[in-house]
């Protein structure tokens, strides 16, 4: 009895620990997505803040808008007399002028290439300026820099080298000293590279012009100083006041982390959901194990009310439990998912974890409110016992399951399909998201009607094991809400994945093949970092464009404007020579008509707007405002993908609204004659003075095009096979739970002769039944809602269905070898079990 | 008493049972469930064994039947000496050589009443004989119910069914642990009958733990148990014989709360 009794509470230990796993599982993403999002705001604010510390404010070129798309513009230098003007406004303490811009930094012969930018810098003494020196000297004569302590240790630079800082201009310099950023050793992701006002305005082209002017007020200056300096400004200028700039550049750069938040908490959800039915599950169980002991309470006079509140008073607990652990773990998991997020090329600025109460407080409601409503319905059900199930022995094979329950899940299910199949009949793509819902919850309600013939159907060559492949099947079978809801939570992940995969591959087959249809180029050269506007040096072009090799150089510059409200990129392409490197498809116009002023739109815009040619767009740029632009001609909208965007003017054009040097792209025609690889390595050698430009062919460029798809479709896998982890441990933990239920049958067969392999393969079978019927399911709803995303995105815009067959193949197998391994500990754990167990509790 | 029981070895004997000592528990809560239990179980026959609650009946039939270990002594199945085995052999010899009947969750739920007698079989790998199956099932009353799985089945008609398991093998013993417990009189009876038939028409043998001297009437020869040693035994016993033997046995019996 007393061995029994010490078996009931590790019993008991193992139930509740499972069931913690499941919530705390859930509740660690979603506060390790909410830190890590809070952390780097956080940074980013504080970031900015210490920039824009030491002045009051900045005077700087006047702009219609500050950044677009995570990207501050880029605006006009400032003359030189400006300086004057500003130094001479009545209330003006100090005028400081900074020159700053990208300058990339050399050592040894090797270009040093961060993540993020290449900042470099005028040298500005604290406390106006943001930097502190650490070592060394401030720059003082031209051919001085000092640089950040992060990169000098990265790259073991000290004082005394000699570094090369490229932007305009290059030149070697001396490096005098090194600076810190606040209490940081620099920029996050960044290099920073500071030196005299002249060397940077040189280095940077800007003759004796400035980026901006920072400003610092008297004291005396009284409350209307803003606005005297404004209008002493006129209106080409605007002065912000630092606090202003901070916000304004810490939005833009948490601007772009907007999307990974939003991702890395739709899949917390998914991941909590995915828990969530574990959690059920697990209660479940636990009640059908209790049915006898709450029957007997019944009967002592319990009412329901009191059953429904005792297994809600411990699912509260557990909910309670399990989420402060959560918590717990999430903060420690948020730097570890800053790793991840890292590695799948989103650098997130380095830092200590910022954790505010808000978090803490999101994360513990949502893991209390899903435990307890995942355990409302066991809870119901255990309410529900009726005193004289205590003295039943055997309990049949499951509760009747409501019709309807069943006749709602099966209304459910259907209209969620129909949705689906409208949408990919033409309806509008929003549907499809009502759709997919619409037909899981069906099926999560149908689950246990539609189970149990499945799993015979399925586990049917299970029989070929013998005894214990059909029991297997047969257990699968006969539990029906278990092996529903535990099959639900592994296809449900399953299905996830798929439509992620499905959805990247259809998107990268639809770039790869509208690239190769529409650019003939032989070469296209790109700036090896992928700067969102370009990052070509003007001089690349110049240089290729020299060679004899290079028959055409046509170069595209990027740029972002304003539809309304809304931030838009166009491309500016040369009118002249985009012919001879593209073979673009016009719906009417010609491209060439660009070269006029005016602006070719994809065909889908044209619908959208309900503009056609010679109809005129409002265009706001940044620089010169709003401008009426005419459109000259409607792309093919496949062709307008192909170069980047879905408007088009000519480089003419984008040189008076935009100040943007950079090109995006050079495609390059080799001349007649010259082969290969004399081709590739005159090109290679054009570029040795610009490390950051790559020369690419056809498929490099492609892979470059896709590559941002493959970061985001490799995080959002790596993410999803966490949540795919937590299903398989469910697996393992519904066994386990089963195991236990089972005792008394697991005995009975070990006295008449179950060999352990026999029940380790029991348990192991039914472990890969689920996992099969997951891959089922799931292929069959991840297949389904990919395909019909797909085909309805085809409809409005260029995208064709590519079925990654092999990749589907290879998740199928990987979740069923999965639930084999799912099955290790439950099987050992079975066949570990004394047979004398049963006969005990007989 | 001894003498009597070894002056009958000329009889073939499916059970050798010889000072089997079992212990449960460590250190200060040890308990001697066996303490030196010396038994044979002659082949053909059914055999009861007798004892007060706790006297080790339900130990001394599972470490004869090879569901358990011992600590120490000798337990020979036919000339098998089960304590030299391991624990796959046991259970291979359970299934090949040993029947079961318990007290109660006697059934797998998942399988139906044929597949559950067939079980010992197919988890060896083998086919009931349809001839023997039938037979088993006609003698037993269930030809009605083999595709029913045990909820469908009344109390009775499990045990019945339960029977059948042990008998599908044509195993060298059955073992039962109190196979009416959890029957009413009437049901108890007619299941007894079926025990006796299969050990006289059959020549089965078969042990069975009872507490109940009506249900022990039925058999050829009681085995009494107490604090684990086989104190005493019974030739074709009658219920007032048996009535006496067991005032005997509780008479001292306060001893036995441990
Ligand atoms: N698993 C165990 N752990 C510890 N002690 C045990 C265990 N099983 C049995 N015992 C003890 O061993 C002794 C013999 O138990 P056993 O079950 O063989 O008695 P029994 O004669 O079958 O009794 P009953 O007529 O009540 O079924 C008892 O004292 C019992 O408490
Ligand atoms: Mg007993």
């Amino acid at each position: 009895m007393f061995r029994l009794t010490i078996k009931q509470v590790l019993a008991q230990r193992l139930r509740l620990a499972l069931t913690l796993l499941a919530v705390v599982l859930g509740v660690t993403f979603v506060t390790g997505s909410l830190v890590l999002t809070d952390t780097s705001q956080k940074l980013f604010d504080d970031q900015f803040r210490t920039a824009t510390e030491g002045a009051d404010f900045t005077v700087r070129s006047a702009a219609a808008f500050d950044s677009a798309m995570g990207v501050e513009v880029e605006r006009d230098p400032l003359p030189h007399a400006l300086l004057e003007r500003v130094a001479g406004v009545d209330g003006v303490a100090t005028a400081a002028p900074v020159a700053k811009g990208q300058g990339l930094l050399e050592f040894d012969g090797d270009a040093i290439v961060p993540a993020g930018a290449s900042l470099l810098t005028t040298w500005v003494p604290e406390p106006l300026g943001a930097f502190s020196l650490r070592a060394g000297t401030a720059p003082n004569s031209p051919d001085e820099v000092v640089i950040d302590v992060a990169t000098a240790n990265a790259h073991g630079i000290t004082v005394g080298d000699t570094v090369t800082v490229r932007a305009e201009e290059a030149r070697p310099l001396t490096v005098v000293g090194l600076v810190g950023f606040g209490s940081a050793d620099g920029l996050p992701n960044s290099t920073v590279a500071i030196t005299t006002l002249a060397s940077a305005q040189h280095l940077l082209g800007l003759g004796d012009g400035f980026s901006d002017i920072m400003v610092v007020k008297t004291d005396a200056a009284g409350p209307d100083f803003e606005t005297t300096l404004t209008s002493a400004l006129g209106a080409s200028y605007e002065a912000a006041s630092s606090r202003d700039l901070a916000t304004a550049s810490a939005d833009a750069a948490k601007g772009s982390l907007e999307y990974l938040q939003i991702m890395l908490l739709a899949l917390a959800a998914a991941s909590l959901l995915i828990g969530a039915f574990l959690i059920a599950n697990t209660f479940s169980i636990v009640i059908t194990q209790r049915t006898r002991e709450l029957a007997v309470l019944r009967a002592a006079g319990a009412t329901s009310a009191q059953l429904l509140r005792s297994v809600l008073g411990e699912a509260l607990l557990v909910g309670i439990t399990a989420s402060v652990a959560g918590v717990g773990l999430g903060i420690a998991a948020a730097l570890g998912l800053r790793q991840v997020v890292g590695a799948f090329g989103v650098p997130l600025p380095d830092g200590d974890v910022s954790v505010t109460p808000r978090t803490i407080a999101i994360s513990l409601v949502i893991g209390i409110v899903v435990t307890l409503v995942s355990a409302l319905a066991p809870a119901r059900r255990a309410a529900s016992v009726s005193p004289i199930a205590a003295m039943r022995d055997n309990t049949a094979g499951g509760a009747s399951l409501g019709r309807a329950r069943t006749a709602g899940g099966a209304i459910t299910a259907v209209a969620g399909v129909a949705a689906v199949v409208t949408v990919v009949a033409g309806a509008p793509v929003a549907l499809l998201g009502l759709g997919a819902v619409l037909t899981i919850v069906g099926l999560t309600l149908l689950g246990p009607v539609i189970m149990p013939p499945l799993a015979r159907v399925v586990g049917r060559p299970l029989h070929v094991l013998g005894v214990p492949g059909q029991l297997a099947a047969e257990s699968a079978a006969r539990a029906p809400r278990r092996t529903a809801s535990t099959t639900m939570a592994l296809a449900l992940g399953l299905t996830l994945i798929m439509f992620v995969t499905i959805v990247a591959s259809s998107v990268k087959d639809s770039i790869a093949s509208t690239y190769k249809e529409v650019i003939s180029a032989d070469y296209v050269v790109e700036s090896a970092r992928g700067e969102m506007l370009g990052g070509l040096p003007p001089m690349v072009h110049h240089h290729l464009s020299q060679l004899d090799e290079v028959a055409v150089a046509s170069r595209l510059q990027y740029g972002h404007w304003r539809y309304g409200t809304s931030v838009r990129a166009l491309t500016a392409i040369d009118p002249d020579t985009i012919g001879e490197v593209a073979s673009v498809d016009m719906v009417k116009g010609a491209l060439a008509d660009v070269a006029a002023g005016g602006v070719v739109v994809s065909e889908q815009v044209a619908d959208d707007l309900g503009l056609d040619v010679g109809d005129e767009i409002p265009m706001t740029f940044a620089r010169t405002g709003e401008q009426q632009m005419e459109i000259v001609g409607l792309i093919d909208d496949q062709d307008a993908q192909a170069l980047s965007t879905d408007y088009l003017i000519s480089l003419g054009t984008y040189a008076k609204v935009y100040t943007e040097t950079m090109d995006a792209s050079v495609f390059l025609r080799t001349a007649p004659g010259v082969s290969a690889a004399e081709a590739h390595s005159a090109i290679t050698n054009a570029l040795a003075d610009f490390p950051t430009a790559e020369v690419r062919d056809q498929a490099a460029a492609i892979s470059g095009r896709t590559m941002a798809v493959d970061q985001i479709l490799g995080l959002v896998t790596v993410l999803l096979m966490l949540a795919l982890t937590i299903a398989l441990l469910g697996i393992t933990n519904t066994l386990a739970l089963s195991v236990i239920e089972r005792t008394r049958e697991i005995g009975l067969l070990r006295s008449v002769g179950m060999v352990r392999s026999q029940l380790r393969a029991l348990v192991q079978a039914e472990a890969v039944l689920v996992a099969v019927l997951a891959v089922i399911l799931g292929t069959a709803l991840g297949t389904g809602f990919g395909v019909a995303t797909v085909v309805a995105l085809g409809q409005s815009g260029p995208l064709s269905l590519n079925l990654p067959i092999s990749q589907l193949l290879l998740l199928m197998a990987l979740t069923a070898a999965a639930g084999l391994v799912a099955g290790i500990l439950p099987a050992r754990r079975a066949s570990n079990l004394n047979e004398l167990a049963a006969i005990a509790q007989g | 008493m001894l003498a009597t029981l070894e002056s009958r070895t000329s009889t073939a004997l499916a059970v050798q049972a010889r000072d089997v000592v079992k212990i449960y528990g460590r250190d200060e809560t040890t308990v001697r469930a066996l303490d030196g239990a010396t038994l044979q179980i002659e082949a053909g026959r059914f055999t009861a064994i007798m004892g007060p609650s706790g006297s080790g009946k339900s130990t001394m039939m599972h470490a004869m039947a090879g569901l358990d270990t011992i600590d120490s002594g000798q337990v020979l199945i036919g000339s098998t000496d089960i304590t030299a085995l391991g624990e796959k052999q046991r259970t291979l010899l359970r299934r090949e050589r040993i029947g079961f009947v318990f007290q109660s969750f006697n059934l797998v739920p998942a399988l139906t009443a044929s597949e559950n007698i067939a079980l010992p079989l197919t988890l060896a790998g083998k086919r009931p004989d349809p001839a023997w199956m039938a037979e088993l099932a006609s003698v037993l009353g269930i030809e009605q119910r083999l595709t029913h799985r045990p909820h469908e089945l009344s109390g009775g008609q499990q045990q019945r069914v339960a029977v059948a398991r042990a008998l599908i093998a044509r195993p060298e013993v059955v073992f039962a642990d109190e196979p009416t417990g959890n029957l009413d009189s009437r049901h108890g009876e007619a299941l007894l009958g079926i025990l006796r038939k299969a050990a006289h028409e059959m020549g089965q043998t078969i042990v069975m733990v009872t507490h109940d001297p009506s249900a022990a009437s039925h058999v050829d020869r009681i085995v009494f148990l107490a604090d684990g040693r086989v104190i005493d035994e019974l030739e074709d016993p009658t219920v007032p014989a048996i009535l006496s033997k067991m005032a005997h046995l509780e008479a001292p019996s306060t001893r036995i709360g441990e």
